[in-house]
C-alpha cells in the first residue's frame, strides 16, 4: 500500500479522501459552532464572529489527515499541496463558483439577498402562521407583490433569526407559508435576486457592435500596443547599454530603472495630472514647440494615445532589463568569431544579436500581453473617460472589457449591477485562457512540464 | 506557401502602417482645437529653434570628437577613426534625453510636495525671467515649505520606545548600506564572508525592528485634524498588510512547489494545469462572492479578512516561480540523502530550504510589492479612515468630494513610495535573477 495506484486511479482516489476529509472538516466545523450557538445563545448583533467555523474545522481535520495518512501512505504526497490548495479551494475557486452562479441572476447592489433593514417591522402578536403587525403590512414592508405573496422574510427574536417566506398579507396581518420556528419579535423584508437564465448573456450579445466588439478590438489593440512601445524602446536601450566601452554604463541602468520601482497607484495619477489639457506640463511643454493643447484626456481618440503613452514610460525599464539579462547570456566567441569574418555593426546585430534574443524574447512578450490585456491599474486610475456616443457610461472611449466588468458591477453608474458584470468576468476568462493557450503553444510551457 | 503567407503578413504590416500614417495621425491631428487658454505660452515655429539646439548639440559633440582624437593621435603618432568617439557621445546625449523622460514625473510630483500652493490649476503664468519656468514647463522653486509634510505628520506622538525602535531601525539600515558599499568597494561578492554575514544579519534585524514599530504603531497616536493626518497610519496599515501577504505566499507556495518539482504521484499533471488556469479568471471581478463569504466568516473590516481575499490570488504564480527554481537544481544531494534514509520532509526543510532562501525572498518582495499599490480590494474591505491603505488615501486626495489636493497627494507620494523604492533598489539584484530564475528558463 505503499505506492499510489497509477493513472487516473490513484488521481481520484488522493482527490476523493481529500476532498472527503476536507467537507467533513468543514461540516464538523459547522455543526460546531451552531451547537456553540445553541448552548450559550447570545445577541443577534454581536454573534458569535463565523471565522470560528474554520477555527474549528482546522481542529478537526488535523486529526483526520494525521490517521489518514497513517492507513494511505502515499496521500502524504499530498499534504504538501494541501495548503495551497485549501486556499485555492477558499479564495478563488469558491468565489468563482459563486460568480458563475451570480452571472445567471440579475444580483444588483439592492437586489443582493440580504435583509432590507429599512423595512424593519415590530410583530405584535405571533398566531400559529399569522404575524400580527401594526398598520398595513404591504406598506410597512414595502412588498413587491400587492399581496405580499411569495415575498422573503426574516424574522428574529434577540438571539434567534431565520428565513421565511410569506403566502399572503391582508391589513395588519401577514401568513406565512409554514409557521415560524420560534415567536419573533421583529420582521424584514429580504431583497431576492433571481435566476434570469442567460438574459444577461443576451443582453450582452445584443448590444455587441456598440460595446463588446469596439472595446474587444480596443482591448486587444491597447494589450498589443502596450508590449510594442515598452519592448522597442527597452530594446533599444538595452542593446545600447550593452557596450562595454560606454562610460557610466552602470548609473544609467540603475537610474533608468525609476518608473519600474514607483508604485504603479502614484505613477498613473501623476501623469494623470501632467496630460491636463490646459494645465499639464505636457501641453506646456508641446506649446513651446508650437502646438495647440491636445486633448489627452478628453478627447476619446488622444485618451487612447495616452493610454499607451504611460505604457511606454511604464514598460521600457523592464524591457531594457530583460534585454540585458538575455544578452549577458550570450558568449563573447560569437561576437570575436563574426569579427574575425568581417561582420560590421549592422551585420552583427540583424545576423546574431536580434536572432539570439528571439528565443528568450517570445515568452516574455506574450505574458506581457497576457498582463496588458487586463490591466486594470492602468486605465481605471487615468479617471473619468470621454464620452463615446451609444455607449453607456461604464464603457468608455478607453475602457477595456476588465474596467468595464468592474465599473457594471461596482459602481453606482452600472447599477451595480453584479450579474451583468459576472457574466462579463466569465466571457473575459474564457479570452485570457484563449490567449495563454497560444502563448503556451508557442512557448511549449506545457509540454515541458509533464 | 511559407513564403506566400510571409509576404502577406509584411503587405498587412505595410498597409496597417500607412493606415497609421495617412488616416489615423492626421484624424487624431484634426482633433486639436486652435484655440489658446488663458496662461498658455504657444511659440510660433518653436520645434525649429529646438531642433536647432539639439543639432547645435550633435555638432558639438562631432567637433569635440574631432579634436581628442585629432590631438590623441598626434601625441600617440597613431590614425585613429573619431567616429567611436562620436557614438559614445550621442549615446550620451540620447541617455541624457531619456533620463529627462523618465524623471520628468518625479520633479514634477517633488516641486508640486514642495510647494505650499495648490499648483496643479493655477492660471496665473510665475512671474520669472526664465521662458521655461514661466510657461510652467520647469516647475517654479520660488516658493519652497514643508507645509505638505507637516500636514501629513500633524498631530502625531511617538512614544518614547518608538523612537529608541525607530533609531535601532535607522542604525540597521545605515549599517547595511554602509557594508553593501564598503562591499562593493573592496569587491567582495561573496556573502558567506564575515561581512557578508554581518550585513545579512543587520538587514534581519532591521526588519525585525520595523516590524515590531509597525505592529504597535495604534490609532491613538494619530490625534491630528483632518484625514491626511493618518498617513503615517495608513503607510504602516499597508507595511502590515503586504508584508503578512508576502509571508503567506511564500508558506503556501513554498510545499506546492516542491511537490510539483519532485514527486511523481498520479494526478501531478492534471493539479498543476487546474493551478494554472484558475488564476485566469480575473480575480477581482470574484469580489462581491469573496465579500460575501469573509462578512459570513465576520472579517470584515480587519486585516485578516483582507489578507484572506488576497491570498487566493498569490498561489499560483508563486507555486509555479517555485517550481521551476526547484528544476534548475540537481538532484543528487537530496537522492544521496533520502537513500541515507532522510525523509522528504527532512530533504526539504534541511536541504532545500536553506538552497532556497533567494527565491522565497522574490517571491516575498513580488508579492509585498505588488500588495502595497493595490487599492481596490482594499477599498471594498476596510472601512474608516483608521484603516485605511495608502492606495486609498491616495486616491482619497485625487478624488476628493471638493477639491483635488494636489499638493497633500504629492508629498504622499513622495513618502509613500519610498518604501517600495527602498525595496526595489536594495533588492535589485532579487528581482532580476527571479525572473531569470524561474519565470525565463529559456
Amino acid at each position: 500500500m505503499h505506492r499510489s495506484p497509477p493513472g487516473a486511479r490513484g488521481f481520484l482516489i488522493a482527490i476523493g479522501l481529500l476532498g472527503g476529509a476536507l467537507m467533513v472538516a468543514a461540516l464538523a466545523g459547522l455543526l460546531l459552532f451552531w451547537a456553540l450557538q445553541a448552548a450559550f445563545p447570545r445577541p443577534v448583533e454581536e454573534g458569535y464572529p463565523g471565522y470560528l467555523i474554520l477555527i474549528f474545522g482546522t481542529l478537526v481535520l488535523i486529526p483526520i489527515l494525521v490517521v489518514l495518512g497513517r492507513r494511505v501512505p502515499y496521500l502524504t504526497d499530498w499534504y504538501y499541496l494541501l495548503p495551497a490548495i485549501t486556499f485555492l479551494l477558499a479564495f478563488t475557486v469558491f468565489p468563482i463558483i459563486l460568480t458563475i452562479y451570480y452571472a445567471f441572476t440579475d444580483y444588483t447592489g439592492i437586489r443582493n439577498g440580504k435583509p432590507d433593514r429599512s423595512t424593519e417591522t415590530v410583530v405584535v402578536q405571533v398566531e400559529g402562521r399569522q404575524l400580527l403587525v401594526e398598520g398595513n403590512a404591504h406598506d410597512l414592508l414595502r412588498c413587491d407583490e400587492p399581496d405580499c405573496a411569495g415575498q422573503a422574510l426574516e424574522i428574529t427574536t434577540r438571539t434567534q433569526r431565520a428565513r421565511v417566506r410569506a403566502e399572503q398579507a391582508s391589513g395588519n396581518t401577514i401568513t406565512l407559508t409554514a409557521p415560524p420556528p420560534f415567536a419573533p419579535t421583529l420582521v424584514y423584508k429580504i431583497n431576492e435576486f433571481r435566476f434570469i437564465g442567460f438574459r444577461n448573456f443576451v443582453e450582452i450579445f445584443s448590444r455587441a457592435g456598440t460595446v463588446l466588439l469596439p472595446i474587444l478590438l480596443w482591448n486587444i489593440v491597447f494589450a498589443a500596443g502596450a508590449v510594442v512601445v515598452g519592448a522597442i524602446p527597452g530594446l533599444i536601450l538595452g542593446l545600447m547599454l550593452n557596450n562595454k566601452n560606454l562610460a557610466l554604463r552602470g548609473f544609467y541602468r540603475t537610474a533608468l530603472i525609476i518608473s519600474w520601482a514607483i508604485p504603479v497607484v502614484i505613477s498613473v495619477q501623476i501623469f494623470t495630472a501632467m496630460l491636463n489639457v490646459q494645465f499639464g506640463p505636457i501641453n506646456r511643454l508641446l506649446g513651446l514647440l508650437g502646438a495647440y493643447p491636445i486633448p489627452w484626456l478628453t478627447d476619446p481618440e488622444w485618451f487612447k494615445v495616452s493610454a499607451l503613452l504611460i505604457s511606454l514610460w511604464l514598460g521600457f525599464p523592464y524591457w531594457m532589463t530583460a534585454t540585458l539579462g538575455a544578452l549577458s547570456t550570450i558568449p563573447d566567441d560569437v561576437y570575436e568569431a563574426a569579427k574575425i569574418d568581417g561582420a560590421n555593426g549592422l551585420q552583427t546585430l540583424t545576423g546574431i544579436t536580434l536572432p539570439l534574443l528571439r528565443q528568450p524574447f517570445i515568452p516574455l512578450l506574450l505574458g506581457s500581453f497576457a498582463y496588458n490585456f487586463n490591466n486594470f491599474g492602468l486605465i481605471y486610475l487615468m479617471g473619468p473617460q470621454p464620452g463615446v456616443e451609444g455607449r453607456p457610461s461604464t464603457a468608455q472611449a478607453g475602457d477595456i472589457l476588465i474596467t468595464w466588468a468592474y465599473k457594471t458591477a461596482f459602481q453606482a453608474d452600472g447599477g451595480q449591477a453584479y450579474g451583468l458584470g459576472g457574466a462579463i468576468s466569465i466571457i473575459i476568462f474564457f479570452l485570457t485562457v484563449a490567449i495563454s493557450l497560444i502563448n503556451f503553444r508557442f512557448t511549449g510551457a506545457l509540454r515541458e512540464v509533464r | 506557401m511559407a513564403a506566400i503567407l510571409r509576404y502577406l503578413g509584411w503587405a498587412l504590416f505595410g498597409l496597417l502602417v500607412a493606415w497609421l500614417l495617412f488616416v489615423y495621425f492626421p484624424g487624431l491631428l484634426a482633433r486639436i482645437q486652435p484655440n489658446i487658454p488663458p496662461g498658455f505660452v504657444r511659440i510660433e515655429n518653436g520645434w525649429v529653434y529646438a531642433l536647432g539646439g539639439l543639432l547645435l548639440a550633435v555638432g558639438l559633440i562631432v567637433l569635440y570628437a574631432w579634436l581628442v582624437t585629432l590631438l590623441v593621435n598626434r601625441r600617440t603618432q597613431r590614425k585613429r577613426s573619431f567616429w567611436p568617439l562620436v557614438g559614445q557621445g550621442l549615446t550620451h546625449l540620447f541617455m541624457f534625453l531619456v533620463l529627462v523622460f523618465a524623471y520628468y514625473p518625479v520633479l514634477q510630483i517633488l516641486a508640486a510636495s514642495f510647494d505650499p500652493r495648490n499648483t496643479l490649476y493655477r492660471i496665473l503664468p510665475p512671474a520669472s525671467d526664465n521662458l521655461l519656468v514661466r510657461a510652467r514647463v520647469i516647475p517654479d522653486f520660488s516658493q519652497l515649505s514643508w507645509e505638505n509634510y507637516a500636514k501629513l505628520f500633524d498631530g502625531f506622538i511617538l512614544y518614547p520606545y518608538q523612537a529608541v525602535l525607530l533609531v535601532a531601525a535607522a542604525l540597521c539600515l545605515l549599517l547595511v548600506l554602509v557594508l553593501a558599499a564598503y562591499r562593493r568597494l573592496i569587491g567582495d561578492a561573496d556573502s558567506d564572508s564575515s561581512l557578508g554575514k554581518l550585513q545579512g544579519r543587520s538587514l534581519t534585524a532591521f526588519a525585525l525592528l520595523s516590524f515590531t514599530l509597525v505592529v504597535f504603531l495604534s490609532p491613538a497616536q494619530f490625534t491630528g485634524q483632518g484625514t491626511e493626518a493618518k498617513f503615517l497610519l495608513w503607510v504602516r496599515n499597508t507595511l502590515f498588510v503586504s508584508g503578512i501577504t508576502g509571508l503567506l505566499a511564500v508558506l503556501l507556495t513554498a510545499t506546492a512547489g516542491y511537490a510539483f518539482a519532485r514527486f511523481n504521484f498520479p494526478g501531478r499533471y492534471p493539479m498543476l494545469l487546474v493551478f494554472i488556469f484558475i488564476q485566469m479568471f480575473p480575480g477581482f471581478l470574484g469580489l462581491v462572492a469573496t465579500y460575501v463569504l469573509i462578512s459570513n466568516l465576520g472579517l470584515l473590516n480587519t486585516f485578516t479578512g483582507l489578507v484572506l481575499a488576497y491570498s487566493g490570488g498569490i498561489i499560483s504564480f508563486g507555486t509555479w516561480v517555485y517550481k521551476g527554481f526547484l528544476e534548475s537544481i540537481s538532484k543528487s544531494l537530496e537522492e544521496a540523502a533520502l537513500i541515507d534514509g532522510a525523509s522528504k520532509w527532512q530533504v526539504f526543510t534541511k536541504i532545500l530550504m536553506p538552497l532556497s532562501a533567494p527565491m522565497f525572498v522574490f517571491i516575498f518582495l513580488l508579492q509585498f510589492v505588488g500588495t502595497y499599490s493595490e487599492f481596490i480590494v482594499a477599498n471594498l474591505f476596510l472601512t474608516g479612515v483608521d484603516s485605511w491603505t495608502v492606495g486609498m488615501g491616495l486616491r482619497n486626495f485625487t478624488t476628493g468630494q471638493f477639491s483635488t489636493r494636489w499638493g497633500l497627494f504629492a508629498a504622499a507620494s513622495v513618502l509613500g513610495s519610498l518604501p517600495i523604492l527602498l525595496t526595489f533598489y536594495g533588492f535589485q539584484r532579487y528581482f532580476v535573477s527571479g525572473y531569470t530564475a524561474g519565470s525565463v528558463k529559456e
